[in-house]
């Protein structure tokens, strides 16, 4: 075993994985950072290839009785696959990924259980996917801050002032166009 | 709502929760509707029932988006058959590959029902 010597000056660059995304990196000097409320983090990780990936998902999925079927990047269903499919197209193995799971807190007992939806999402999506969780810090009733070193699989968990966290409402976007079919 | 009724589609995707939305999606606007989670699941089905559009996801185990569509277009039986490809790659290389391949559409995640069966009514006519 060889001690690696650090390049000496290369800062870490810390990326912020808002709401609604999904980042993949194998970069050894890159953390991905957020902070949730009821929202939930996944955190997935390929320790052959040192590649990892983070998504932020504000609802679980959408309503089968929705009227329009919404299925966008407010949902965890849109967020797990783009992850996975992310994670698969830097040349992750479906079968090697090791997941952890972080936030979905009920921050404010007048709401909906939002978080603990969310919390359960995940666990069943992941299950449905043959993904192994071996970690997850879900639940109870205060925000979370998640710092996770995507080349490494290495999170920090630390709870945070629920004011930090994010509206648990949809962010307004302006509108762009979503699904735009091409044929060839 | 009547000239849905017979227009046959098969979904194919990995996931269950997307399995879940399409079928939704489209039954609520009266496609008949069957299901497949992998390729070879939806190449085995394509063998023995008829349909009028494939929608394929790229990414899924065992045979992946491209090899379906390969396959599909390598035999008599499917050649001319619509096939769109719904998936979260929006990469250029990918989107030309599945052109390639004989996709007959290229549609990216997240999905808007009302597009998703515009484009249906549209090739499947």
């Amino acid at each position: 075993m060889s001690i690696e010597t650090p390049p000496p000056i290369t800062p870490m660059t810390r990326i912020n994985v808002m709401q609604g995304q999904a980042r993949v990196s194998a970069g050894p000097r890159v953390e991905f950072s957020t902070v949730l409320g009821s929202c939930v983090a996944t955190c997935l990780f390929d320790p052959e290839i040192e590649v990892g990936g983070m998504n932020h998902f504000l609802l679980a999925e959408p309503s089968p009785s929705s009227a329009t079927g919404d299925f966008d990047e407010h949902y965890g269903v849109y967020l797990m696959e783009l992850l996975i499919n992310e994670m698969l197209a830097n040349g992750a193995a479906k079968h090697r990924l090791r997941a952890h799971l972080y936030g979905g807190a009920n921050l404010n007992a007048g709401f909906a259980r939002i978080g603990a939806r969310n919390g359960e999402f995940a666990r069943g999506f992941l299950a449905d996917e043959r993904i192994t969780v071996v970690k997850e810090d879900l639940g109870g009733v205060f925000a979370r801050r998640v710092d996770f070193r995507p080349s490494r699989g290495q999170v920090r968990c630390r709870t945070v002032e629920n004011t930090l966290a994010p509206d648990p409402r949809p962010t307004i976007r302006p509108s762009r166009s979503v699904g735009d079919v091409e044929l060839f | 709502m009547t000239m849905n009724k017979n227009t046959r589609i098969l979904t194919v995707d990995d996931s269950a929760s997307m399995r879940a939305l399409l079928n939704h999606a489209l039954t609520s606007h009266g496609f008949d509707v069957a299901q497949a989670e992998d390729g070879e699941v939806a190449l085995e089905w394509l063998a023995l029932n008829e349909v009028d559009v494939v929608i394929t996801d790229i990414n899924m185990p065992r045979l992946d988006g491209f090899g379906l569509i390969e396959r599909l277009r390598a035999g008599n039986r499917h050649r001319d058959r619509p096939i769109l490809v719904l998936t979260t790659e929006s990469s250029e290389e990918k989107k030309a590959r599945a052109r390639q391949a004989g996709a007959t559409g290229w549609i990216v995640k997240p999905f808007d029902p009302e597009k998703l069966v515009a484009a249906v009514r549209r090739v499947s006519h």
